[in-house]
């Protein structure tokens, strides 16, 4: 255990150093995803004063609750992008990876764990500009907080997992941008990112509810924005952890067929 | 001006006949316009499910607006994006000096070197939503809106690229750009929906300061039947501003490169 | 294990297949589903065995087979058939303990971290490899005194020129002390001084730690420096195994003889093949059998004031090798 713990702390150390010293690009990028939700957020309170005040349940102040903390999620979200590992095996990256002694998917995860530190820190500022543009209603209990705190490192390993296996594709054919397509698409729409799953068509929510999207976005976002019964919240927490699960078993062995075939081929 | 016109038709004829050597992307492209066409269609679909109007815009005048942004979105991913990546890149690199010692305008050259022609999927699908949001309009399209259209089309065309040029621009004092894309496609996405929509500051912001919102609402007001003279006017002036002060900067950070790497 | 074969290759083949592309929009449609392949050999039925401390050289013109065979023997590529052992281990498992015992270094492959000082891609190395803090801190001082990188550790590496980040990676990928090194274009792309630096370094390792070295290099300086034993590759056999020397000897059918005459420009066509003229020294080439004789009659025939008889470049000898294959 020690020379994980060891080498997990060696490696987010190193990227948050690497990426505080980015820190000035780091923002302007942050700044830059800032507009997706606005959007949405804009467009939603637009449809909630149409309809004489809310829809769905969520009033404007709700909405920007909801899509605030969405900028936060949505930035614990990102994980080494599926799109890489053609980048990876072309540079010969891939290779260096291999050949030494820890499996290829804990550089990720530990070194954008690291840069999750650097993303929560820079993230505090504009939760609070945000929050005097738009005015959100939090109606925040200690659970909620904590139960957040986990959420959100729930769901960036979720995400980790599920790529990191949808990545591997890439070991067998190139042209995989069409599949991350329909993925990321299908993700846009069923995770709580463009809109609050609650506002879902029933029969989407029920596809929603048997796909891990909504654990790695929604569920964080509606556990400190939303109003969420303690038990909701840990049953929440407790799904996390089996698609978190199932993931690592998925791309362990997805990874080892990987590599093997990989290593039958050559880079 | 016409030799630069030839050096753009020279630069795009060769983009063209380099991007026919791939032509299984043209597939790729197909299905990812398609997927991202769906997405918006859906988000669409969803507003409407709750709501009638959107800010005063009815369901295929909003159509009509999505038409214009996905077709716009793939000039620009076909032409503007690349070339300022490549510009950047140049600059970071300091590979630009090979542009530099060309006889041909250096502003020129950066904006026509590169061009995706796969992209061009975009703009067709993009012409095909504005075909069925204006057939379910039921309005009659005539020569008149048709021109108008083609105009604030190349107005909005000119604003984006005038914008565009001025952030990366400041690759000459900034070195890492690379947040350029993400900030640029983060403002353009406020183009989806209307300007309308947006409130008093931020809709002042999209109009005057990075006027996407002109860019997409006013081609899309063209063909709606809600384009108002005085709308125009003010697109035409802010394009106008635009592309003399992008114009300035560009010439102003040349300088400065130049004094920099002497 | 200590007594056995580092390095131990039996009958080892790699097969590629390589997908063949026709031309035309149908062709690449119908590539998207049905593939026609080639199988392309990289690597055919080779076997040798390296002892322990013993520093090899891999040479072959490229596209040869040595990054292949060397891929295979690191664990990176699968073989097709035959055998390799490492250590005792068979490398395609890619046990920990194996890896944690070798070191694949390909030039101008940088693993470093571009952003943060040398210290930092260090101490990242030192948490995969689990080497106890001590070991680290004692080789990282030896390495920093060997390469003298004192001056570098606190530089992030983005500021480093192409040879001070060669002498950095090295030291990172030495750093776990590994017993095997496999070595791919060490110093390819530096300058004479900067190759010398990283050739003396890797003979005082090997010397120190016993460690076995296998090393491909377009250098030829490079495997004479650290080199006595050579296998050369081509089209995926081994052509040659054995004393660098030796190789020379065996393969090359001429001497080269370098003279000064007090008249530079005279006409010794008629003595051998004139391969070089460097101020008044002039290079003949001629028959190994003669070399002896013809040095005589020039002795006589001219005012010779210094006169040698060497052994061709080992680069001319390895042409030799490869035209005697083709």
């Amino acid at each position: 255990m020690r020379p994980w713990a060891d080498f997990y702390w060696t490696s987010m150390k190193t990227a948050i150093a690497g990426q505080f010293q980015y820190r000035v690009a780091n923002y302007f990028w942050m700044i830059g995803m800032i507009a997706e939700p606005v959007i949405y957020l804009i467009v939603w309170s637009t449809v909630a004063a149409s309809r004489g005040g809310s829809v769905g349940g969520f009033t404007p102040a709700e909405f920007a609750a909801y899509y605030i903390v969405w900028t936060l999620v949505r930035n614990m979200n990102i994980v080494f992008t599926p799109y890489g590992w053609e980048w990876r095996i072309r540079q010969g990256e891939l290779s260096a990876m291999l050949v030494r002694p820890v499996h290829v998917l804990h550089y990720d995860v530990a070194y954008f764990a690291g840069w999750k530190v650097v993303i929560i820190v820079l993230w505090l500022p504009i939760a609070v500009i945000l929050s005097a543009f738009f005015h959100p209603a939090f109606d925040i209990t200690p659970l909620e907080v904590v139960v957040f705190f986990f959420a959100i490192w729930g769901a960036y390993l979720i995400r980790s997992m599920w790529q990191s296996a949808l990545g591997a594709i890439t070991f067998w054919t190139v042209r995989v941008s069409a599949i991350f397509e329909l993925y990321f698409a299908a993700e846009l729409l069923l995770s709580g990112r463009l809109v609050p799953i609650a506002l879902l068509p029933p029969w989407a929510q029920r596809i929603a509810d048997f796909l891990p999207f909504r654990w790695s976005f929604g569920f964080p976002i509606e556990a400190l924005a939303g109003e969420l019964t303690p038990e909701q919240l840990l049953t929440g927490l407790g799904i996390q952890a089996l698609w978190i699960a199932g993931g690592i078993a998925v791309v362990s062995i997805v990874w080892r067929f990987a590599v093997r075939h990989y290593t039958a081929v050559g880079g | 001006m016409v030799r630069s016109l030839r050096v753009a038709w020279l630069y795009l004829r060769l983009g063209v006949l380099n991007e026919l050597q791939y032509r299984v992307n043209f597939f790729v492209q197909i299905v990812q316009s398609v997927v991202a066409l769906a997405t918006g269609l859906a988000a669409l679909a969803l507003v409407f499910s709750y709501t009638q109007t959107l800010a005063g815009w009815t369901q295929p005048e909003l159509l009509a607006v999505l038409g214009v942004y996905v077709l716009v979105g793939g000039l620009i991913k076909m032409s503007i994006q690349p070339n300022m990546n490549r510009l950047m890149e140049d600059v970071q690199g300091g590979t630009l000096d090979f542009v530099l010692t060309k006889p041909e305008d250096a502003q020129v050259l950066v904006s026509v070197r590169e061009v995706r022609l796969w992209q061009f999927v975009d703009v067709l699908l993009g012409a095909a939503v504005l075909a069925v949001a204006v057939s379910q309009l039921g309005e009659a399209i005539g020569m008149r809106e048709a021109l108008l259209f083609a105009f604030a089309l190349t107005l909005g065309g000119a604003i984006i690229y005038s914008v565009w040029l001025i952030i990366t621009t400041g690759a000459f004092w900034i070195v890492r750009m690379e947040f350029v894309n993400e900030l640029m496609q983060g403002i353009y996405q406020t183009g989806r929906w209307p300007v309308d929509v947006y409130p008093g500051a931020l809709r002042l912001g999209l109009t005057f300061l990075v006027p996407v919102g002109i860019a997409i609402t006013v081609p899309a007001s063209a063909l709606t039947a809600r384009l108002t003279p005085p709308t125009l006017l003010l697109a035409v002036a802010v394009a106008a501003v635009l592309v003399t002060f992008s114009r300035w900067f560009w010439i102003y950070g040349l300088r400065h490169y130049s004094g920099a790497s002497a | 294990m200590s007594d056995g074969p580092a390095i131990q290759v039996t009958a080892l083949s790699k097969t590629f297949l390589v997908p063949e592309r026709e031309a035309g929009l149908k062709a690449a449609l119908r590539s998207l589903f049905v593939r026609k392949h080639r199988a392309v050999k990289a690597v055919d039925a080779i076997s040798f065995s390296v002892a322990p401390g013993e520093v090899v050289g891999f040479l072959g013109p490229n596209g040869a087979g040595k990054t292949t065979t060397l891929k295979m023997l690191s664990g990176l590529l699968y073989p097709t058939a035959g055998d390799v052992r490492v250590l005792g281990f068979v490398p395609s498992r890619r046990e920990r303990a194996f890896l944690s015992q070798i070191t694949l270094v390909m030039g101008q492959r940088n693993q470093l971290v571009w952003d943060l000082p040398v210290v930092d891609s260090f101490d990242l190395n030192r948490a995969i490899y689990r080497i106890p803090t001590s070991d680290f801190v004692a080789t990282r001082d030896e390495f920093v005194e060997l390469l003298d990188l004192r001056d570098l550790l606190q530089k992030p590496v983005r500021n480093l020129s192409l040879g001070e980040r060669m002498k950095v990676e090295i030291a990172a990928s030495l750093l776990h002390r590994p017993r095997v090194l496999f070595l791919d274009e060490p110093t390819i792309g530096l300058d004479v001084t900067m190759q010398r630096r990283i050739r003396a370094f890797l003979a005082e390792y090997n010397r120190r730690t016993g460690a076995t070295v296998l090393l491909t290099s377009h250098y030829m300086a490079d495997v004479e420096a650290l080199c006595r034993r050579v296998i050369v590759i081509h089209h995926g056999r081994i052509l040659y195994d054995g004393d660098l020397g030796a190789l020379v000897g065996r393969f090359t059918a001429s001497k080269t003889i370098g003279l000064t005459v007090e008249d530079g420009a005279a006409d010794l066509s008629a003595f051998g093949e004139v391969i070089g003229r460097d101020g008044g020294r002039i290079m003949l080439r001629v028959p190994k059998a003669d070399a002896t004789r013809i040095a005589g009659r020039l002795l006589a025939a001219f005012a010779v004031t210094d006169l040698t008889i060497e052994e061709p470049p080992i680069e001319d000898a390895i042409e030799q090798v490869f035209a005697q294959e083709a």
